[in-house]
């Protein structure tokens, strides 16, 4: 008997295991606190909540009481849906709302480094295209707007949410973050800058550039095929010459891939929203393929958040700073909590990042980036029109202004927006005036 | 055997700073009624002792019986109030359960009888309450007689199964009916009575005591597979037959089908659980209020959102002592037949403890019984402080005690 009853107690043992494993399972492993059927996840909705603030205390997301006593979220521009998210008691909490949520709801206000009149101007700006700009403080590495577009109304999510559903541009996709798009010739500051590092060429080193050039046993041309002539290699920059270009980036070789690491491309970079890291090819296989990688084409896939940092790198004399979009936490029962300005490192030498600087000067004086010119600002620009086997051509524009101590660096891509001069450096152009005058005008 | 005098202190600290912290959200004019739980467990196990019986499982009851009155006073405290009267009959059940003497006891068929007779008269006679027509009442004295049915049965069945075990374990191709017959033939017609009245959770109990009980008295694999084919018969049948049935088990499945219907209550619970996490949001600051009859069938998941899972596992602790504890006294009993009640009577409390609260984690499908000790219910409390009497009645007990 008491051997039987000892089995028994084993099997009893085993049930009382079991239960344990369910136990650990459902308090601590099932993730069930978002589950739509929970009560529990609606009880946020109804409770007070911390606001998003921009860099001068404009209100970007606030809590409202309504008229029958519930709250509701209300942000002032709907174009930060990609940066704030949205907070929906039907379609749940993203963006910043959901990385800072128990300190929103702990009565904590969220100081971004957005500026609600500058993030006005790119949304007017932009109004109608499809694509990404993000606008930079290049010495601090402060995000002043971002732009994704389409975007969401994270106050219409109700009466839209089929629409934006269903909207093949996807306005859900954060594409400063998340969209990856070949550089195409807006690359070329970097194999320029590399070029005279390893003094594979000098600035005013002179070309012949007949339109096209044979590498191995292929070619490759300029756009349209055009001969651009006798020119140095700084005309060459601002002119987008493919044909200097391809052969630099040949001359470089692996040399090229290893600046494209130094300057962040093909990693995540450190960001408060999830970004991602792109593709860099640890190699290419001729020097037909170094030049396509050269003039931004072939395997090279990088966001407009990389662009942007970059170019606010070379505005910064060749240091990188970390992008962010948190300024400070304030209130609640936490510490305040401020960001400093973090350097990523020296991505280019001070002196290199000078002639860079000169070149894309150059670009909008006298290259493809006239049409980014802004009277009485010196701008430092420069364009790219990335191949696109899927349809039109994506237009890039990237630069800074003014080009002696810069107050901004901005990246924009249009998609399908044909040529970077036609389309996306006038886009890029007024926005730099039109923030230049804001930031002028705070100052004052 | 020491009276435990730390374990009772213990007991009591911890209650009074529980009542205390639960002065934020009740007046405390029922302060006494936890002081008189414990005090009365406390007397309990004095008695016990004196009369030289294992009183060390009662500390255990204790400790959930004070966990249930509490959790019932946060839900409402006329809840508790009704749990307290409860317990009084509970203390005199235990006595009873003591006294007894019913591990030796030769009136096996009077048990069976009793429990027939009570569950036709449930039958017969039965008041409505919330759905199921599972009451009896005398006067204003209601009850639920299927509490005391089970363990009437049980009873029986261990009975039955010593004192006939050897014309049981006679080697026939099929069990021959001269010795079987009587117990199938109880055991059927008291699953059919249940089965009317549509109460199935007790039928799987008695059906998986019975099973585990006649298969360690005489073991054969033909009437291992004879069950398990019951088993699953019972099963299909019910599944053809009762359409709740066929609902709790689909929302054992797949209840976020059934969000809104039969899965509610099942997921309502997980989400408690799951908001409960390690350390619990604190006893007063769960959300009841979602989940159906959560003073009854769901009480464990309340006390999961409230304690954490450090909570839950220290009422299945306590509840694993209480099994081991049976046990040990039934093992300790002198003659096999009191080994078989008391192994019958663990049974029957380990798996209910293991129907609720499988059926809460979703491990099981959800039967609808009460939490031994701890959910809202004086029948089942009274019951279940009897086979807590039985139990410890078993340790040292011998024929010539009182009442033998």
């Amino acid at each position: 008997m008491n051997s039987l009853m000892r089995k028994c107690f084993f099997g009893i043992l085993l049930g009382y295991g079991i239960m344990l494993c369910g136990l650990f399972y459902w308090h601590l492993f099932a993730d069930l606190g978002e589950h739509p059927a929970n009560p529990r996840y609606y009880l946020v909705f109804s409770q007070p909540r911390g606001s998003f603030l921009d860099r001068n205390g404009f209100v970007l997301a606030a809590s409202e009481v309504m008229e029958d006593g519930t709250r509701a979220r209300k942000y002032t521009i709907p174009s930060l849906s990609h940066v704030i998210g949205y907070f929906h008691s039907r379609y749940g909490i993203t963006g910043l709302e959901k990385t800072y949520h128990s300190g929103l709801m702990g009565g904590q206000t969220v100081w971004t480094t957005i500026d609600l009149g500058i993030q006005r101007l790119v949304e007017e700006a932009f109004a109608g295209y499809t694509g990404a700009v993000i606008v930079i403080k290049p010495s601090t590495g402060e995000v002043l707007a971002l732009l994704s577009s389409p975007y969401l109304d994270g106050n219409q999510l109700d009466k839209k949410w089929t629409t934006y559903r269903e909207d093949v541009r996807s306005p859900f996709l954060n594409r400063v973050t998340q969209g990856l798009y070949p550089p195409g010739s807006a690359v070329k500051p970097i194999v320029y800058g590399t070029a005279l590092i390893e003094d594979v060429a000098r600035a005013e080193q002179l070309w012949v550039d007949k339109g096209v050039v044979q590498l191995v046993d292929r070619e490759i041309a300029n756009y349209g095929a055009l001969p651009l002539g006798t020119l140095t290699t700084e005309e060459a920059l601002a002119q987008s010459s493919n044909v200097v270009f391809a052969q630099l980036a040949a001359a470089l070789g692996t040399r090229l891939l290893s600046a494209y690491d130094r300057c962040g491309l093909g990693r995540a970079l450190p960001f408060d929203l999830p970004n991602r890291g792109g593709y860099l090819p640890d190699q290419a296989y001729s020097d037909y393929g170094y030049a396509q990688l050269g003039i931004g084409q072939g395997e090279l896939l990088v966001t407009p958040l990389q662009m942007g940092v970059l170019v606010a790198a070379i505005a910064n004399r060749g240091t990188m700073m970390a992008p962010y979009l948190i300024r400070e936490l304030r209130g609640g029962f936490r510490l305040r909590q401020i960001t400093r300005p973090r350097s990523l490192g020296q991505v280019l030498p001070e002196r290199t990042a000078v002639l860079v600087r000169d070149a894309m000067v150059l670009a909008v004086q006298n290259g493809t980036a006239q049409t980014a010119n802004i009277t009485g600002v010196s701008v430092a620009a420069k364009t790219g029109t990335a191949q696109n086997p899927h349809g039109q051509d994506h237009a890039w524009f990237i630069g800074f202004a003014p080009s002696i101590d810069p107050q901004l660096a901005i990246a924009v891509v249009v998609e399908q927006g044909g040529v970077g001069g036609t389309t996306a450096a006038p886009i890029g152009g007024t926005i730099l005036k039109g923030a230049l005058d804001i930031l002028n005008r705070q100052e004052r | 055997m020491k009276l435990r005098y730390g374990n009772w202190l213990g007991i009591g600290l911890w209650l009074a700073c529980a009542m205390l912290w639960l002065w934020q959200f009740h007046d405390l004019s029922c302060w006494w009624q936890p002081l008189v739980v414990w005090a009365g467990f406390g007397l309990l196990a004095i008695i016990t002792k004196r009369l030289g019986y294992d009183h060390s499982g009662l500390i255990v009851v204790c400790f959930l019986v004070s966990i249930g009155w509490l959790f019932l006073y946060r839900l409402s405290p006329s809840w508790a109030h009704d749990q307290f009267q409860g317990l009084l009959f509970g203390y005199a059940a235990y006595l009873l359960g003591l006294f007894g003497n019913w591990g030796h006891s030769e009136f096996k068929y009077t048990f069976g009888a009793a429990a027939v007779c009570l569950l036709l008269c449930t039958l017969l006679f039965g008041v409505r309450i919330g759905g199921a027509k599972a009451w009896l009442a005398v006067g204003s004295f209601r009850f639920q007689p299927v509490e005391f049915a089970r363990v009437l049965l049980v009873l029986f069945l261990a009975r039955y199964l010593a004192d006939n075990q050897e014309l049981l374990r006679v080697r026939s191709e099929w069990p021959i009916m001269r010795y079987w017959g009587p117990l199938l033939f109880l055991l059927s017609g008291v699953f059919l009575l249940l089965a009317v009245q549509r109460d199935l959770g007790p039928v799987l109990l008695v059906f998986f005591v019975y099973c585990t009980l006649s298969l360690l008295v005489v073991f054969s694999w033909r009437l291992l597979f004879l069950y398990m084919g019951a088993a699953v018969g019972g099963f299909m049948g019910a599944f053809v037959l009762f359409p709740h049935f066929r609902s709790r088990v689909s929302a054992w499945l797949v209840p976020w089908e059934y969000v809104d219907t039969a899965g509610y209550q099942v997921l309502q619970g997980l989400f408690a659980l799951d908001a409960g996490s390690l350390f619990g949001k604190g006893l007063g600051y769960g959300m009841p209020q979602v989940i159906p009859e959560v003073h009854t069938d769901y009480v464990f998941a309340i006390i999961g959102e409230e304690l954490g899972l450090l909570g839950t596992i220290g009422i299945l602790l306590a509840y694993l002592c209480l099994t081991f504890w049976g046990m040990q006294n039934a093992a300790s009993a002198e003659d096999g037949a009191a080994q078989y009640v008391g192994l019958g009577i663990v049974l029957l409390g380990t798996l209910q403890v293991f129907l609720v609260i499988g059926g809460i984690l979703r491990i099981l499908p959800f039967t609808g019984m009460t939490l031994p000790f701890i959910s809202y219910g004086s029948s089942s409390l009274v019951a279940h402080m009897w086979m807590i009497g039985i139990l410890a009645g078993l340790r040292g007990s011998k024929n010539e005690l009182p009442y033998a």
